[in-house]
């Protein structure tokens, strides 16, 4: 097996909260707390996850946008974190990011032409021309012409912002794409054309990307890899077929269960989670999930669950763990049972139709 | 891309703010009028004074009213021959092939014309006797130096006060803020204790202070006093406009190009900064004009024989019915603040989408 372009171990971004007149540090917001995950090159993992848990600020991280607590990323072999001024410069060609609101990621008082040339010069690539060129080329890659290069990004539309956005992170011929809930500003009719041009590019420009998002099905689709968070942690990780099928954590459960079905014959029961997710500041000891967790046993408030891993698919639950060991290492076994617990001691109601 | 489209220009905040100022009669106005105003203190030698524009002496051109700017302007064949200052009848006396343009008005800012300097007529009338008339258009002072020609040639005062003073209180400001901005940490503490200091500091009462202990007081050092303690506003806007940018998602993404602190200072944040940081400054300018005003009416104006508006209302003190002493620099430094004032407004509206969205 080859090594993975992006490695990440045990990483962990706490923002300090201040108090007081001398703004002394009292606590820590744990945003990300211990995540690990690795993605091979060409591959793409989907983060996934509610509000608040910390997905955003992994993405951030990896790039150093946020600076990191702990934990190591690697990339390509080469320590990010470590990286000094000549070096960082050096990867972020490599690794770039698009964001969420293409309203506030383009600089409303630049031309398109110096949002894109700006990465070109900074990493001296190519001449006068050639650097047109490169433009030209990102553009029309993004479905844009170069007529776009004498324009303002508040000529554009959302989507074709987005495409800007886009053409700047790949005219510097990145490895690795950070992709932060890059369709969840958009309209729904255009959401479907920037997840295909995503998807294109990757197969086109041999793209690795880390996909956070919280639509699940999108993330279904573009992803091979799904790492579902929680609070600042993985709970599941498995690969995006086998997740959606045999999701094995009971935030996972919770999760597919609010997605709306396209068959309304179908009768779902939805798994409403009581209470609101706790304070990343004071997150809860044991299973961080147990405060909402009807499957919540003794253990988990005191324990943290370890990964149990079936070829695979991993997960963090005390609860799916037995289930895994009592099907003998069939995940799909302990899927379906999980489901029916879940069904069981969920405040579950039937979703209306 | 549709036709329309691609054939439309496209217009960047820039030419956005100045399509929306060029419909707002007042603050165009003002504009106009401030223009003219830099007009006439570039060409004030032209407009008043008793030195020709250009003349002909014994076979060369010359430009004797540069002498209005810089003394050592003034081509030096003049004082050679004796002419003493008064040009009409010297260059006639002694080139009668000579030839000259002569200002708009035949009047001396620094001292009276006499009798018979311009053929034919009167020597300026002195004391309370110089009302306005047809020679004299603003009248004349005690010494009967012509009101019109000072106010004239004080315009250039009025202009670099505020503009001097306010570009060196811009600069500084805008350093002081940015970098405490965008640093935050340690650096915000040390350049916001830095500014609240300089605030604390009386202007008027430093000039004073400065302008006794100093050996030439000049208009610069005037200038000077009010840029160093004028620029706290500017700073604590500044550094509020980069605390908010350097959230910003573009900044963000420069970040994630590559770029490094001074590109992203000077090239996402200070564009999307300057426009609310140009209106204190566009205040600022009316204000400092008001206080060298203020210092001349006091007597601590620019030494003689440059002469500021201010000082002119200074010579209205030991005459109050001499009228004229008023009210001409009176109207002069109300407008030219008025116009400041309202070129600030005007670039506030044009340029706060807050208040732009409200006038909808």
């Amino acid at each position: 097996m080859t090594s993975p372009l992006i490695d990440v171990a045990g990483l962990q971004t706490y923002f300090p909260v201040r108090k007081g007149l001398l703004r002394r540090v009292v606590g820590a917001v744990r945003a990300v707390d211990g995540v690990s995950f690795s993605i091979q090159k060409g591959r793409t993992l989907g983060l996934v996850g509610e509000s608040g848990c910390g997905k955003t600020t992994v993405g951030r991280s990896l790039l150093r946008l946020v600076e990191p607590t702990g934990g190591s990323v690697r990339f390509d072999g080469r320590d990010v974190l470590a990286a000094g001024g000549a070096e960082m410069r050096g990867l972020r060609r490599r690794m770039q990011i698009v964001f969420q609101d293409p309203y506030g990621s383009l600089n409303p008082r630049m031309k398109v032409r110096a949002i894109l040339e700006e990465g070109l010069v900074i990493h001296r690539l190519g001449s006068a021309a050639e650097r047109l060129e490169r433009m030209t080329r990102a553009l029309a890659r993004t479905g844009l012409t170069a007529a776009a290069l004498d324009r303002y990004p508040h000529e554009f539309s959302g989507g074709q912002r987005q495409r800007i956005a886009i053409a700047r992170a790949i005219v510097i011929e990145p490895d690795f794409l950070v992709l932060d809930e890059p369709i969840s500003a958009l309209d729904v009719s255009i959401q479907a054309q920037v997840v295909n041009l995503l998807v294109e590019l990757r197969e086109q420009l041999g793209l690795t990307y880390l996909f956070i998002s919280h639509d699940l099905s999108v993330v279904e689709y573009v992803s091979d890899d799904v790492a579902v968070m929680y609070l600042g942690r993985i709970v599941e990780q498995a690969p995006a077929t086998r997740l959606y099928a045999e999701p094995l954590h009971p935030y996972t459960l919770a999760l597919f269960s609010a997605v709306p079905s396209v068959e309304p014959d179908r009768r779902r029961r939805r798994i409403v989670l009581t209470g609101d997710v706790p304070s990343p500041a004071r997150p809860p000891a044991g299973c961080r999930f147990h405060p909402r967790c009807p499957l919540a046993e003794q253990v988990c408030r005191q324990a943290e669950p370890p990964a149990t891993v079936v070829d695979g698919h991993a997960v963090h639950c005390h609860v799916a763990a037995r289930e895994v060991e009592q099907a003998g290492g069939d995940a799909v076994a302990a899927a379906a049972r999980m489901a029916v617990l879940m069904a069981a001691n969920g405040s579950a109601v039937a979703m209306p139709t | 891309m549709t036709d329309s489209q691609s054939r439309h220009q496209s217009r960047g905040f820039w030419a956005e703010a100045w399509a929306r100022f060029r419909r707002k009669p007042l603050a165009m106005a003002a504009l106009v009028f401030v223009t003219l105003l830099a007009a006439v203190a570039l060409l004030a030698p032209a407009i008043a004074g008793t030195k020709p524009v250009l003349c002909r002496y014994k076979g060369r051109i010359y430009a004797p009213c540069l002498g209005y700017f810089d003394r050592r302007l003034e081509p030096t064949i003049f004082a050679k021959d004796r002419f003493r200052g008064t040009y009409p009848k010297n260059l006639a006396e002694k080139d009668p092939d000579s030839w000259a343009i002569w200002p708009l008005v035949f009047q001396d800012p620094h001292r009276a014309v006499r009798e018979n300097e311009w053929p034919g007529r009167p020597a300026n009338p002195a004391k309370d006797e110089g009302r306005p008339n047809r020679i004299n258009l603003f009248g004349t002072d005690q010494y009967g130096v012509d009101v019109f020609a000072k106010m004239v040639h004080g315009t250039t005062i009025a202009l670099l006060v505020g503009v001097v003073s306010m570009g060196l209180a811009g600069t500084i400001g805008i350093i002081v803020g940015a970098v405490g901005g965008y640093f935050g940490g340690w650096v915000d503490m040390l350049t916001s204790r830095v500014t609240e200091i300089v605030m604390c500091v009386p202007t008027l009462v430093l000039i004073l202070a400065v302008i006794a202990i100093v050996e030439k007081p000049t208009i610069w050092k005037t200038m000077a006093i009010i840029g160093a303690t004028g620029w706290t506003g500017i700073a604590r806007l500044t550094r509020g406009e980069f605390l908010r940018l350097r959230q910003s998602e573009f900044v963000t993404a420069a970040r994630a190009t590559g770029a490094g602190p001074v590109r992203i200072m000077l090239r996402h944040i200070l564009p999307n900064a300057l426009a609310p940081v140009l209106v204190p400054i566009t205040f600022g300018i009316a204000s400092a004009i008001l206080t060298e005003s203020s210092l001349s009416f006091l007597g601590f104006g620019p030494p003689p024989p440059a002469a500021s508006w201010g000082s002119l209302l200074n010579d209205a003190r030991s005459n109050l019915s001499m009228w004229w002493l008023v009210v001409f620099p009176g109207v002069a430094i109300f407008l030219t603040v008025l116009a400041y004032n309202l070129i600030g407004e005007g670039l506030q509206e044009v340029t706060d989408p807050r208040l732009r969205e409200a006038r909808k």
